[in-house]
């Protein structure tokens, strides 16, 4: 029982990181049918960046603003040189696209930071063990932190204006302009989300599970897969898909082999792919974002 | 404010659909354009509201120069577009889809949006109780009424319209052009573009008769109401005046 609890509540903590990068893909692919394959390397750029700041002297917060500031530059950067100038953008032009910025960052990042991993000082050292589960404080803090943020983007498309506008954008982009909505400019907005929230798990991952230049590869699929099972279109089903995904992977490590705990999330992939194309919850066109 | 057309171009890439079309509707006016399928009027309105570039050609609006301004440039200019099969915002409540029909006039005062809102729901009573409502679940009518009182939002002074009777009840298509009446009443610019060339030549002022990218025939809706070349056309019984219009001039 007590490894049940351990393992769902490591779940938890790391599902919340990959519902973030969930809400990127979803803010991004909903508004423009882009599917940013970069979405993982925000991540990553903003775990580098704030070790490198916080090393440099910085207190942590100030280096977490930084690292999610440097990264929402470099997502509006992204659309406006890749993304913005494609005239006719469809789905497939789009992985081809960020497989390209995606290369490129990582390739930068190795350049920058070179080839080592590692970890941010958590925001507060150690844990505390309670009835036997042992928490360490950062996973609350990765908890707290994204459940916020989560609910912030929830709030954003839901209650202001700039948030339906976006999410007019997603349902009848043509009604969208001729109510004078900007498609470029709802685009951009998605790109700044996405790199807003993929900073900001990937600063709260990184003390926990530590960043490369490479971590945005695992920390991408995962996120696009929680993405995926809640059918891509909704950031509750974003939320509900990473927390899920997080879990499964932590009890398939716990229980069975944590050789397999990668491989859950491409078994899921495959399963909800084949069985239930819009998500595991809820219709497609319902919720969407 | 009136609109003024004069030999407006307009296509899909390489492929022309308008070949010069001339168009008046003076202030006030209810104008229809009736035309068989792929005639070009759904093309029309995409070029009068800037969703399709015009080749050539000039759009005026009360005698500004507005050829070649996109959708945003034109719902600010004044002119608003109730699109074909009407669009309306499907997750987002009906009050939102309104919300979002001001969307060039958010910076107003929020008393003269709640003030044209409230016009514009007058118009439309129904909608008053589905306002907390998705618009997708509302019915072909009430989306029609939503679409058209979405467009009413962002305040405008010429109102083109994409077939706003189709695949509607009978009863309906009589209340929407009642509304449409009124808005004329108002001093409100209208251009239709019908199918239903009855309902149209019962409230248009005058009429514009499209066939194959061009205006063949224009007239004021009594006169062309009798004229042989258009009641074998359209009012005769060999036409279904019900017909879908869904792939005019797109592909």
């Amino acid at each position: 029982m007590v490894d049940l609890l351990q393992l769902v509540f490591a779940g938890l903590s790391q599902g919340a990181v990959y519902a973030l990068i969930a809400i990127g893909f979803v803010a991004v692919f909903t508004v423009s049918g882009v599917i940013n394959l970069a979405q993982g390397e925000f991540a990553a750029l903003a775990g580098l960046v704030a070790i490198s700041a916080a090393g440099s002297g910085l207190p942590l917060p100030a280096a977490a603003v930084v690292a999610v500031a440097s990264v929402a530059v470099v997502a509006v950067l992204m659309e406006r040189l890749a993304i913005a100038p494609v005239k006719r953008m469809t789905t497939l032009v789009s992985l081809i696209l960020t497989l390209g910025v995606s290369t490129g960052l990582k390739a930068l990042m190795l350049l920058v930071y070179g080839p080592n991993a590692e970890g941010l000082t958590p925001i507060t050292p150690g844990g505390v063990t309670v009835g036997g589960v042992s928490i360490r404080y950062q996973e609350l803090w990765i908890l707290a932190v994204a459940g916020l943020v989560a609910l912030a983007v929830y709030w954003f498309y839901e209650r202001t204006l700039a948030g339906k506008a976006l999410r007019a954008c997603a349902e009848q982009p043509v009604a969208a302009r001729l109510v004078g909505i900007s498609l470029g400019r709802a685009s951009l907005t998605a790109f700044l989300i996405a790199g807003c929230v993929g900073a900001v798990a990937g600063v709260l991952a990184s003390p926990v599970y530590f960043t490369s230049w490479e971590s945005g590869l695992t920390l991408g699929l995962k996120g696009f897969v929680a993405a995926t099972l809640g059918g891509l279109v909704s950031v509750r089903g974003a939320v509900l898909g990473g927390l899920l995904l997080g879990v499964l992977e932590n009890l398939t490590a716990g229980y069975v082999s944590t050789g397999l705990r990668d491989a859950v999330a491409f078994l899921l992939l495959i399963i909800v792919l084949v069985a239930r194309p819009s998500g595991v919850f809820g219709r497609h066109a319902e919720a969407r974002v | 404010m009136s609109l003024e057309v004069r030999g407006l171009a307009a296509g899909y890439g390489r492929l022309e659909v308008l070949h010069g079309v001339d168009l008046d509707a003076g202030e006030g006016q209810l104008v229809a354009v009736i035309g068989a399928n792929g005639a070009g009027k759904t093309t029309l309105l995409r070029a009068l509201s800037g969703l399709v570039p015009a080749t050539a050609g000039t759009v005026r609006l009360a005698g500004v120069d507005v050829t070649g301004s996109g959708p945003e440039r034109l719902a600010r200019a004044g002119l608003a577009h109730v699109p074909e099969n009407r669009l309306v915002f499907p997750t987002l409540t009906v009050e939102d889809n309104l919300v979002l029909g001001a969307y060039t006039r958010r910076r107003q005062p929020a008393a003269e949006r709640t003030r044209v809102r409230d016009r514009a729901l007058a118009l439309f009573p129904r909608l008053q109780p589905r306002l907390q409502q998705a618009a997708g679940t509302l019915s072909g009518g009430e989306q029609q009424m939503l679409a058209i009182a979405r467009g009413l939002m962002a305040q405008p002074r010429v109102l083109v319209l994409d077939e706003p009777s189709v695949g509607l009840a009978p009863r309906l298509v009589g209340e929407i052009f009642t509304a449409l009446g009124r808005l004329r009443d108002d001093g409100l610019t209208l251009v239709a573009v019908e199918q239903n060339a009855r309902a149209a030549f019962a409230v248009a002022d005058s009429v514009s008769v499209m066939d194959r990218g061009r205006v063949v025939l224009h007239g004021d809706a009594a006169t062309l109401a009798t004229d042989p070349r258009v009641t074998a056309a359209f009012l005769g019984g060999g036409v279904s005046a019900e017909a879908t219009d869904a792939s005019d001039g797109r592909h």
